[in-house]
């Protein structure tokens, strides 16, 4: 592969819309930043060092292989890994010119400014329109509910399908759009900041592609980091690419079209061209 | 070709028969372990109701009038040819099946004593295929509605019954101050907040609530005259429950058909609870099952008569009611002996006796409701409460969660203690040391809160344990406290499991003797109870004292009638939660 000219793209894949490479040419401000973040699972270390700049309404990649820390990483930025007993957080991640992990930051607060959607569809057991309310709810809207509910959903493009199902369970749709509800849901107290942590990994080719339509429209509006297997999806969707290695390192992070292109490290190159990982 | 010589006799054996043995034991053994419970509740009935002295002609009369339209009006509504054709033929041929092997056995083993083969019949045949009957014909449309409409009516007795009884014990002026100033203006509030969605009214419902709350206890004793219990029941009860019906229905068929749901169930509720008065029956009581029979059964018709399908099942509860009295009839103008049941109207009034034939179980059963009731609410928030503690809050490593797993071990322990234990326990501290007094209903009802709160919690836990994890974590990503997760997400969730639990619990309780007898509780009141301090005795108890009396009357008659209420209450608790259960499961 030592041979293969920088004109080639390394993967099939298309790489990038246009839209997307308009919105990559201007400049953008910095959304979340991680400096010299190092994260530990008992004894082990789970990330290793990454200081990175995540532009603010531009659809950001995170591939590496499994165990390499994407989710991590991700986790990191809305505190979720306070959940985990033995995780271990050092260093910063600011997110709005603020450390996170300062002593004054309260996690549920932070929680409410970004919005994560998880790898598994998981709808609440309530009804659609309680599902999309749900942030509403817990944190004290005075506004139209209604009205913020339909406009989630419309965001979500999941309107059309469930308008006149509202009052039905959230568990009755099927997975694409069941995940399309979780990202309604994760919009609806407007947030900055938007998660996704392997979206569509447990969904069909069609519902993924709806999705990944859905992730390009949301870049308009939000950031989006999103954490993925799937180096094609990370090409066609993301402006930003970042790949991370076993043992939780940072190794490359650049514009989308140049990391799939043309790599600067051997190691990047051969995983995404599969010899690994 | 050598592999087709070596497998030339198939792949050869493997035994199986050690599994098969495994598998007929268990289902012999359960089958001795039902038929045996069968049996016993067959005999217990027929001393209960006096089957025995029952003359074939009765039977075939109410046989005619009541249980062939019963099972005519379950296979109209299945309309499944198959299942009409099995019907007729279990019927018929368990009919000749029963007569001829009861006639053997009689003839040539040994005479079966207090059975007659139509008896027999009766229980063996008929009974199970009336179950097998409702169970497919409330599958179809009509039956539903029939079924329906019959349980709203038996439940609204049971219900206006169980009321009446609690406001023996709960002071009605006490609650009718508290609904006037607290539980009235909060819904109120509630109910207009949300109207004009406003946030701030909805949460000062509660505020305003407790002070309505506190303000009732205080004036309980300062005000000096109140209304009959007759008015303040209607008051307090009557029109919430009408105006609940009526708004249920308002949304959906206008104004003039919820103004007609409402009012003529409260109208006559309240006509039947002052003519009642005037005829010596308990006004309130016949006030309470009136309104709370008639605003359900109400509501249930005007919605089956907008759905418009099944219309014909609301003919059941009128082809029963008529069935009975065309065979009281039938009975008294041919003059055939009719047995005279233990369990009876005046078995179920009257307070216990001497003589047999005027015993009655009314004190033993209201101390047992009130108990009942007492120890459900106990026992679910306590259950809950620590079961979300433990499984919630507590993290699971470090010195607190060492401390939790200790606790963790001791409350499944503590399912194990004998509650004759539990009984002593009681005794020590609710009666003694919180001086709540030997032998009253509040100390009953605590200990045995805290004999069953084990068993609540664990199962609690368990269901609590079973909400996915993934919906814990969507709840806290969208930035909920543990406090709105827990309940927004994991008991709503859990709630099916939850109350499952507390329904087995509960069922356990209100059988206990032991820890009763232990903390001293009357064997038999002459007076049912009429406050939470008052001397009591449980069903159970009564039910244990009347088989040791001496007359055999006591022994067999009287103790069977006991039994069966007791199993009556009992299922027909469970059944409720169950109802409550199955629609909280619906509902997710």
């Amino acid at each position: 592969m030592s041979n293969t000219t920088s004109d080639d793209s390394l993967i099939t894949t298309e790489v990038q819309a246009d839209s997307n490479d308009d919105r990559a040419a201007a400049a953008a401000g910095t959304a979340v930043a991680a400096r010299n973040l190092n994260v530990y699972y008992g004894d082990e270390q789970a990330i290793d060092d990454v200081t990175m700049e995540i532009p603010e309404k531009r659809v950001t990649a995170l591939i590496g292989p499994s165990g390499c820390g994407k989710s991590t990483f991700l986790r990191c930025i809305n505190r979720m890994n306070d959940m985990i007993e033995i995780c271990r957080v050092d260093g910063d991640v600011e997110f709005g010119g603020k450390n996170v992990y300062d002593a004054d930051v309260d996690p549920v607060a932070l929680r409410r400014k970004i919005g994560m959607v998880f790898q598994k569809p998981n709808p609440f057991p309530k009804s659609i329109r309680d599902n999309v309310a749900y942030g509403l709810k817990i944190q004290g809207f005075d506004g139209d509910v209604d009205e913020r509910v339909e406009e989630s959903l419309k965001g979500a493009a999941l309107w059309d399908e469930v308008k006149d199902q509202l009052d039905s369970s959230g568990l009755e749709l099927s997975g694409g759009q069941q995940q399309r509800l979780c990202i309604a849901r994760a919009i609806a107290p407007d947030p900055e900041v938007i998660l996704m942590d392997e979206p569509t990994s447990a969904l069909d080719p069609v519902a993924a592609s709806k999705i990944e339509d859905l992730i390009d429209d949301l870049a308009e509006e939000y950031t989006v980091i999103i954490v993925t297997h799937n180096m094609q999806q990370a090409a066609r969707i993301s402006d930003r690419t970042a790949v991370f290695l076993t043992g939780g390192e940072l190794v490359e992070y650049d514009d989308t079209a140049k990391i799939f292109e043309d790599p600067e490290e051997q190691r990047v190159e051969d995983y995404i061209t599969g010899k690994f990982g | 070709m050598a592999t087709d010589n070596a497998n030339a006799g198939g792949f050869g054996e493997v035994s199986r028969v050690r599994g098969i043995v495994f598998e007929y034991l268990s289902f012999g053994a359960s089958v001795f372990g039902l038929v045996a419970l069968g049996v016993l509740l067959v005999y217990v009935a027929i001393d209960a109701f006096d089957l025995a002295n029952a003359s074939p002609e009765w039977l075939l009369t109410y046989f005619l009038t009541l249980v062939v339209p019963f099972l005519a009006f379950c296979l109209y509504s299945a309309s499944d040819r198959d299942v009409t054709r099995r019907a007729l033929g279990a019927l018929g041929g368990g009919l000749v099946a029963v007569a001829a092997l009861f006639t053997a056995v009689e003839a040539f083993v040994a005479p079966i004593p207090r059975l007659n083969w139509q008896l027999a019949y009766l229980f063996v045949v008929a009974a199970p295929v009336s179950a097998y009957l409702a169970y497919v014909g409330s599958g179809g449309r009509v039956g539903a509605v029939g079924f329906g409409l019959l349980g709203r009516l038996v439940g609204g007795v049971a219900i206006g019954l169980a009321v009446g009884t609690l406001f023996l014990v709960f002071d009605p002026l006490l609650w009718f101050l508290a609904y006037t100033l607290g539980v009235l203006p909060a819904v109120g509030l509630y109910a207009v907040g949300r109207r004009r969605s406003t946030p701030r009214a909805q949460t000062a419902a509660v505020p305003v609530a407790l002070a309505g709350l506190i303000a009732a206890v205080v004036l309980r004793d300062v005000v000096a005259t109140y209304p009959s219990d007759l008015i303040i029941y209607l008051w307090t009860v009557a029109v919430p429950v009408a105006a609940a019906g009526g708004l249920l229905v308002a949304g959906r068929s206008g104004r003039t058909v919820a103004a007609l749901v409402a009012g003529l169930p409260l109208a006559a509720a309240a006509a039947g609870g002052f003519l009642a008065a005037g005829v010596g029956l308990p006004g309130p009581t016949v006030l309470l099952v009136l309104v709370l029979t008639g605003v359900p059964t109400a509501v249930y018709v005007s919605r089956v008569a907008d759905a418009g399908e099944g219309l014909a099942g609301l003919g059941l509860p009128l082809l029963l009611g008529a069935g009975a009295i065309a065979g009281a009839l039938i009975v008294e103008a041919w003059g055939v002996p009719a047995p005279d049941p233990w369990l009876d109207g005046s078995f179920l009034t009257a307070a216990p006796s001497r003589t047999p034939v005027e015993a009655g179980l009314y004190p033993a059963i209201v101390g047992s409701v009130i108990i009942i009731a007492l120890v459900a609410v106990l026992s679910f928030a306590l259950g809950v409460g620590t079961s979300v503690f433990l499984e919630e809050y507590t993290p699971e490593s470090g010195a607190l969660g060492t401390l939790t797993r200790i606790l963790q071990v001791n409350v499944a322990n503590l399912a194990a203690v004998p509650s004759v234990v539990y009984g002593l326990l009681g005794l020590g501290l609710f009666a003694n040391l919180l001086g709540l007094g030997i032998g009253t209903a509040v100390t009953a009802a605590l200990t045995l809160s805290l004999l069953i709160l084990p068993i609540t919690i664990i199962s609690a836990q368990e269901a609590i344990r079973s909400v996915p994890d993934d919906l814990r974590r969507g709840s806290d990503a969208m930035g909920a406290t543990r406090w709105q997760t827990t309940k927004n997400v994991v008991l709503p969730e859990a709630m099916p499991g939850i109350l499952t639990g507390t329904i087995l619990a509960l069922g356990r309780a209100i059988g206990e003797t032991a820890p009763l007898i232990m903390i001293g509780a009357a064997t038999t009141v002459f007076r049912a109870p009429d406050s939470l301090f008052s001397r009591f005795s449980a069903m159970p108890m009564q039910i244990y004292t009347w088989a040791g009396f001496p007359q055999a009357d006591f022994r067999y008659g009287v103790v069977a009638a006991g039994v069966i209420t007791l199993l009556l209450i009992l299922v027909g608790m469970n059944g409720t939660a169950i109802l409550l259960r199955n629609r909280a499961e619906r509902g997710s």
